[in-house]
């Protein structure tokens, strides 16, 4: 599909085991790059062979730069970020603990800055490198009782844009994708949660434009033209992929 | 009444007489100003003290120069125009005529540089002017079946910004006000196709932050603090006040 677009390119993914990860990293292969590909586990059964694996940990405040490290030892190098690890704790502000907060901004937040700022000296002495961060629709908008995801991904629009700014000039070209509802595991323990879970499904799916709801390859595939040449002159961009969504308002009257 | 926060101003209300434009015009006369209430249906609805009724058709240049002119005669100045007359067409495009079409954009749009481009010579002689244009939650995200409306809110929005930059340095301030769901006879129509009204009422006052839909008056207060000097550095800016319904994502029924 993208055959050789990333040709050459030497791609570092977070959380690459299962989900949107996964679906980058199988993309970022089939488009030419050298994959390595990180998560908490053991190295998946059916994770291509020749995509490298690290277990690590990335609310691990020291895991970051050593993950980097490994990244550039093992690919020869690194020409592609994406911080696609992510933790989703379901409160409202009231509900939160502390353990929470470090939780969801040590994973969200601080181990995407600590990736990014391992990354940025490679890049630099490179010529160049592409980050692309996997933000949210909830940083833009609220999703009730989210309340440290939706601000964690906040937190990452906002870096995105501060990075590309920053450090533009050393060739480096900073991005986020914002998925809505991708149906992954994540999405569909949000459906478990419900009464009906059946009915609730129906419900959030009277309410895509697109008449279905995302797959992981829908990010995949965003990130794929992000990291590569024909996103050259797209940097600091949070780009919204959630079927049309959020393109409708909240009150959907046709949905009641 | 002359320590009222638009004291001494003149203020022109298209859709003087509709749901929003009544509340409007009522708390402008409240708040000390000389108030000239447009509508198409002219001097039929009452007036409170204060305001004038005027039958303005704003989609007719004619009329929209002789009502100036006329206000020109009458005094030196204007200091606020409030763009509040508007429709809506409850269909998708492949459903909405040619002259449908026309005509919303008649009203919503073309209504609205009309009266401001003959009120400009009026409203530069203020000195320090205000025009309140209405957009409405719709110019930014789409509800479904109303694709014209939703269209001519967004034109309304560039012309809000096009308007504040050619005419800032004049003195004249332009805003747009970008209600939600506000409580209308508007509004009613759009619930009725719906059946069960009470319930779909409910339904809608629980996606809301706020638990509640908008009243007119909610609006009159942000229009009122818009048109008044407090807001005297406020301008080419889209304020939307809709209880909160657009800070969210999609509602799900879970």
């Amino acid at each position: 599909m993208h055959v050789g677009v990333l040709a050459g390119g030497k791609a570092l993914v977070t959380g690459g085991g299962r989900g949107i990860g996964r679906a980058v990293v199988e993309a970022y292969r089939d488009a030419g790059a050298a994959v390595m590909t990180c998560g908490r586990g053991a190295r998946p059964d059916d994770l291509p062979e020749d995509v490298a694996w690290a277990q690590a940990d990335v609310s691990d405040p020291r895991a970051c730069e050593a993950l980097v490290a490994a990244a550039v030892a093992r690919l020869g190098g690194l020409s592609i970020l994406v911080n696609n690890a992510g933790v989703q704790v379901e409160k409202t502000v009231a509900d939160s603990t502390d353990a929470d907060w470090d939780l969801v901004m040590g994973v969200n937040a601080r181990a995407v800055f600590q990736m990014c700022r391992a990354a940025l000296p490679v890049f630099r002495q490179a010529g160049g490198g592409a980050i692309v961060n996997i933000g949210s629709i909830s940083g833009d908008l609220a999703d009730p009782s989210m309340a440290l995801y939706n601000a964690s991904k906040a937190f990452v629009h906002g870096l995105t844009r501060s990075i590309a700014v920053d450090h533009g000039a050393d060739g480096v070209r900073c991005n986020a994708i914002c998925p809505g509802w991708i149906l992954t595991e994540m999405a569909d323990a949000a459906f478990a949660l419900a009464r009906d879970p059946e009915a609730a499904k129906a419900d959030a799916l009277k309410r895509h434009a697109a008449g279905r709801f995302g797959r992981p390859e829908d990010v995949a595939r965003a990130a794929v033209w992000l990291a590569g040449p024909d996103a050259d002159f797209v940097t600091g961009r949070c780009i919204t992929v959630d079927g049309g969504l959020t393109a409708a308002s909240p009150l959907n009257p046709g949905v009641f | 009444m002359s320590d009222g926060r638009l004291a001494g101003k003149r203020a022109v209300v298209t859709g003087g007489c509709g749901g929003i434009g009544t509340a409007i015009c009522a708390r402008f006369a409240r708040e000390g100003a000389t108030v000239v209430a447009c509508d198409v249906a002219g001097t039929d609805a009452p007036a409170p003290g204060g305001v004038t009724v005027a039958r303005l058709d704003v989609t007719d240049e004619d009329a929209v120069a002789a009502l100036f002119a006329s206000l020109a005669e009458e005094g030196p100045a204007l200091d606020i125009l409030v763009n509040a007359a508007g429709i809506e067409i409850e269909k998708t495009i492949e459903e909405t005529t040619l002259e449908e079409w026309n005509r919303i954009f008649a009203i919503n749009v073309t209504g609205m540089f009309l009266t401001a481009k003959h009120a400009l010579p009026l409203l530069r002689r203020a000195g320090e002017a205000s025009v309140v244009n209405f957009g409405s939650y719709d110019g930014f995200i789409a509800d479904p079946g109303l694709a014209a409306y939703c269209a001519t809110k967004g034109a309304v929005h560039a012309l809000t910004r096009a308007m504040a930059c050619d005419h800032g340095p004049e003195g004249i301030r332009v805003n747009a006000v970008c209600p939600g769901y506000i409580d209308t006879p508007m509004l009613q129509s759009f619930f009725q196709d719906a059946g069960d009204i009470e319930s779909l009422q409910q339904a809608v006052r629980d996606v809301h932050p706020m638990r509640r839909y908008g009243t007119p008056e909610d609006i009159a207060n942000l229009v009122t603090w818009l048109a008044s000097d407090e807001a005297r550095y406020a301008s080419g800016q889209l304020w939307v006040l809709d209880g909160g319904l657009s800070a969210q994502v999609q509602q799900m029924r879970l």
